[in-house]
């Protein structure tokens, strides 16, 4: 057994410190609230035992696509271009799919500029967590609306929006996503046993997490403020996350009534009832909760939709089961003797 | 009366869609096969069904392959261009016409021979008359100038692989056809084919395929690609041999095919494929080259390894997507906004379209940079005779990829973009390896790969990005030198241009002007270009399109010393290289040079 230092430090399944899951110092503004999502990163990871060398940390371009700087510092990461994160994740994917694709992205980059991406990648159901960090804001362009931005809500400046949001958990869910769920920066807890088994799910991942804007969309009239989103937050279920390594008996089961899913894993994701009971299978329940909420200018936040039954990306590739990366190169060129054949075959035509 | 045996073209104006290329194929191949020299050109149209179509068979001797300067043997089948095909007819010239589409031919300079074909292709299959009719004016050419049987059945079974019922309706046509001729006409053109001797066995191949093949060899890892003309028969070339080439006992196969959702998400996946350290590519066109700019700057940036096919079709915009023209090179060159420059392999001939297909990966690994394969719709398309392919004399290169733990632990000084060797090469590590793991990034980086904005570490990268580049120039393919002793004109060309310059040379030496001739086969420039230009007093740089694009990039990157002895003929209609018009301005080029 390894030598321990003096005085203990906290290790997870892995002997690995939480400090070997952090990244570089933040430049975002105090108080963002991409900057609690990167601490929920670091978490989950960490506590979940991946380890950092098997996560790939993708992001496009924005506030949001700079935090892969600022998490999992021993992972390889691709900041990439304006809203094309999917495709890149999915070529990557292709060439190594034992590696566990964390995407990180915000509302220009999902709802605007990538959207096509994004719904080409929940249609292909490309084995990804996806989070989407939205605030309704551009904000290194200096405080634009994006085109989540809520009816009726008012940025710092300017006059309200009037334009249509596009719900991205709602064109997830239409779309067949496998996993859909929107939390908020705010709710660590429950971020992170989403996060979790967004990570144990073998398919496309939504997570749209609501990450107020403090510099330009945190004022008293906008809906995606710290203040509007804590007072008007709909949780669906108390979620808790059990990992495959640990027993289930080590849990405190909840008094209530509560639903445990198993994830392709072998982790269980427990959802405890609070009011009334939402059905994560039933898609219609979900695309319901959200369009009550909206009309209600609620947030709804939780799992709203999971389907663990549809193939991922890489059964409908047909390739090796070895990632693509450690097929040899005689392998992939075909031997003289092929070629040969084919040139014989060719000239007797 | 004296004939004329193996010199002629024939031009056969179909409508699209009516089973014409097939018919169009067996002539081609029967001709082929009896040793004759023969190029074929399809002139299609963006359009499923309907729409006009021609196509030209050259027989040629001396092996010209461009389309000649005039038709000799009409084939009128296609009301909608009857007129306007009739009229530009040289006196002399022969029209196959069929009778019963009701349409006059009221010429009496030229030799008409009129066939009830639509009547003679119902009496044989009612249901197919459509397609059955192309038959029949193949079997009236086959008599009326001499082409075997023996050939036309063996191009007929070729073409329809095991079909019997297909073959059978398809020889009882050209039965139908050649019977017509015989009983009906007393043959009064010139023009036969005669059968030669065939000295090295060849066959015929369309340059996408023979890229495909070559990407297959090359050990592509995904392709990733979106649908456009003229390059989705290189994508579907890859695809079709993955089962036979690329695929283990199980089923499983080594090479993923993504069909993206436009040609940013292709170049995104090519992108992603070689960040991963694999071999990705995409084949487009310029369209999708346009729509890929942003990742090609990411790449060059970033320094991923990504291999891009364009088969150039006529632009700008939508242009002419069915026709030829090498327009596309700049493009490729400089791809994307900022400074940059690219690797460029420009192959002439389908045996270049394999190894280029192989190389292009080598290149793109060892440089860790895009590289572009540029071919066109003339060699890509079109159908060309080939010696067969060469295994790669060479290993794969995977360049400066480190993918064991000692190697790296015994490297110094390693960063991501640190020239290490002195030759502006970094090395590299991959995701999932957990040696040196960095952010990739498009924003400013130092050696480490950290994010800067201080301008030496912007300067030094770009620097150094420069010299990677051009460090590249003597280990691309090199030119093919062509040199005539007592030639004081050189001539630079490159791609499908190698189909015309044989004829090309030939009518500039009828003027008693003699040429060497140099083909540019990679971007950057070999360092014997310029030793060429420097051995010659005056050179013209030939090419597909109006903006002369090589000659421009020459002009650029030339020493200022022999700038002015370059000069350019650039011309593109949309048409594959006629050579007469290419001779004729070469030579008003030379005049003018030396008034």
């Amino acid at each position: 057994m390894r030598e321990r230092p003096a005085r203990a430090i906290k290790l997870n399944v892995l002997n690995e410190p939480k400090d070997n899951y952090k990244g570089g110092p933040s430049s975002l503004c105090p108080g963002c609230g991409h900057d609690q999502i990167s601490n929920v990163i670091i978490s989950a990871a960490w506590e979940n035992g991946i380890p950092p060398e098997r996560v790939a940390k993708m992001s496009g371009i924005g506030c949001s696509s700079k935090t892969p700087a600022y998490y999992l510092g021993q992972s390889h990461g691709f900041n990439t271009v304006h809203g094309r994160m999917p495709s890149v994740t999915t070529g990557a994917y292709a060439i190594n799919k034992d590696l566990l694709y964390l995407g990180v992205s915000g509302d220009g980059d999902s709802a605007s500029i990538g959207i096509g991406q994004l719904i080409h990648a929940i249609r292909r159901n490309m084995d990804m967590v996806y989070i989407v960090e939205n605030n309704g804001v551009y904000g290194l362009t200096k405080g634009q609306y994006s085109a989540t931005a809520d009816v009726g809500s008012k940025k710092k400046k300017g006059k309200a929006n009037e334009t249509q949001p596009i719900d991205l958990c709602a064109l997830a869910i239409n779309l067949g996503c496998t996993f859909v769920a929107r939390s908020f920066s705010g709710s660590k807890k429950q971020l992170n046993a989403l996060l979790k088994a967004a990570m144990s799910h073998k398919g496309f991942a939504l997570i749209d997490v609501i990450s107020p804007c403090v510099t330009f969309n945190n004022n008293d009239e906008s809906m995606r403020s710290y203040t509007y989103v804590k007072d008007n937050e709909v949780t669906l279920h108390m979620t808790d996350y059990i990992p495959h390594f640990e027993p289930m008996a080590e849990v405190e089961v909840p008094e209530g009534n509560f639903t445990d899913i198993t994830l392709h894993d072998g982790s269980t994701i427990r959802l405890e009832t609070i009011s009334e009971n939402h059905d994560p299978s039933d898609s219609m329940a979900a695309l319901t909760a959200l369009h009550e909420a909206e009309d209600e200018k609620k947030h709804v936040t939780g799992l709203l939709y999971f389907d663990a039954t549809k193939p991922s990306l890489a059964e409908d590739l047909g390739i090796v089961d070895i990632p693509l990366l450690d097929v040899s190169d005689d392998v992939l060129r075909p031997p003289k003797e092929m070629l040969d054949s084919i040139n014989a075959e060719f000239l007797s035509m | 009366m004296d004939t004329i045996a193996n010199d002629f073209t024939i031009n056969i104006a179909t409508a699209n869609g009516t089973g014409s290329q097939s018919a169009n194929l067996i002539l081609l191949q029967s001709l082929f096969d009896m040793g004759v020299p023969v190029s074929g050109k399809n002139l299609f149209p963006s359009n499923i069904s309907g729409l006009p179509t021609w196509y030209i068979v050259r027989l040629s001797d001396r092996g010209y392959q461009a389309p000649g300067d005039r038709t000799h043997i009409q084939i009128l089948v296609n009301k909608a261009t009857w007129e306007e095909d009739l009229a530009a007819l040289e006196p002399g010239s022969v029209v196959v016409w069929n009778m019963d589409s009701k349409m006059p031919v009221e010429r009496d300079d030229i030799v008409s021979y009129p066939v009830p074909m639509t009547k003679l292709a119902r009496s044989l299959n009612p249901k197919l008359s459509k397609l059955v009719t192309n038959i029949v004016y193949v079997g009236v050419l086959a008599e009326l100038l001499g082409i075997t049987d023996e050939a036309l059945n063996k191009a007929v079974a070729g073409q329809f692989k095991g079909k019997t019922s297909a073959i059978e309706l398809n020889i009882n046509a050209l039965e139908l056809g050649r019977n017509y001729a015989k009983e009906n006409f007393t043959k009064t053109d010139p023009y036969v084919v005669e059968s030669r001797p065939i000295e090295k066995k060849r066959f015929f191949m369309e340059g996408n395929e023979a890229a495909a093949l070559g990407c297959i060899f090359g050990g592509v890892q995904l392709l990733a690609w979106y649908p456009i003309t003229p390059s989705s028969s290189l994508a579907e070339g890859i695809i079709a041999y993955i089962p036979r080439l690329r695929t283990n006992d199980e089923g499983e196969a080594t090479c993923a095919v993504i069909q993206a959702e436009d040609e940013l998400a292709a170049a995104g996946m090519v992108l992603g494929a070689g960040w991963a350290g694999g071999r990705g590519m995409t084949a487009t066109s310029g369209p999708g080259i346009s729509l890929m700019q942003e990742f090609i700057g990411l790449a060059y940036f970033a320094e991923i390894p990504s291999v891009f096919w364009d088969v150039n079709r006529v632009g700008p915009s939508t242009g002419l997507p069915t026709r030829t023209q090498q327009s596309d090179l700049a493009m490729l060159y400089e791809g994307s906004h900022g400074d940059t420059q690219h690797i460029v392999v420009i192959p002439g001939t389908v045996e270049e379209c394999f190894e280029f297909g192989w190389r292009a990966f080598d290149y793109s690994e060892r440089y860790q940079t895009p590289v572009f394969g540029l071919s066109d719709l003339d060699l890509g398309m079109n159908r060309w005779a080939c010696e067969g392919f060469e295994y790669p004399d060479e290993p794969m290169d995977r360049g400066k990829t480190i993918r064991e733990q000692d190697v790296f632990e015994a490297m110094e000084n390693f960063g991501r973009y640190r020239d290490l060797d002195g030759d502006g090469i970094p090395y590299r590590t991959l995701p999932g390896s957990g040696m040196a793991p960095i952010l990739y990034r498009g924003t400013g980086h130092n050696p480490d790969g950290v994010y800067s904005e201080k301008p030496h570490d912007y300067f030094d990268l770009m620097k150094r990005l420069k010299e990677k580049i051009d460090g590249s120039r003597d280990n691309l393919p090199a030119p093919i030198l062509n040199e005539n002793e007592e030639g004081e004109i050189g001539v630079i060309y490159y791609g499908s241009m190698e189909n015309s310059i044989q004829e090309i040379d030939d009518l500039l030496e009828e003027t008693g002007l003699k040429v060497s001739q140099c083909r540019v086969r990679a971007l950057p420039l070999h360092s014997e270009v310029e030793a060429f230009i420097r051995r010659h007093k005056t050179t013209i740089v030939l090419e597909i399109n109006r903006d002369a694009q090589l000659w421009g990039i020459l002009r650029r990157e030339l020493p200022n010393d022999i700038v002015g002895q370059v000069h350019s003929v650039a011309y593109s209609d949309g048409m594959p290289p006629r050579a007469r018009i290419y001779s004729d301005l070469i030579l008003k080029t030379i005049r003018e040079v030396s008034q």
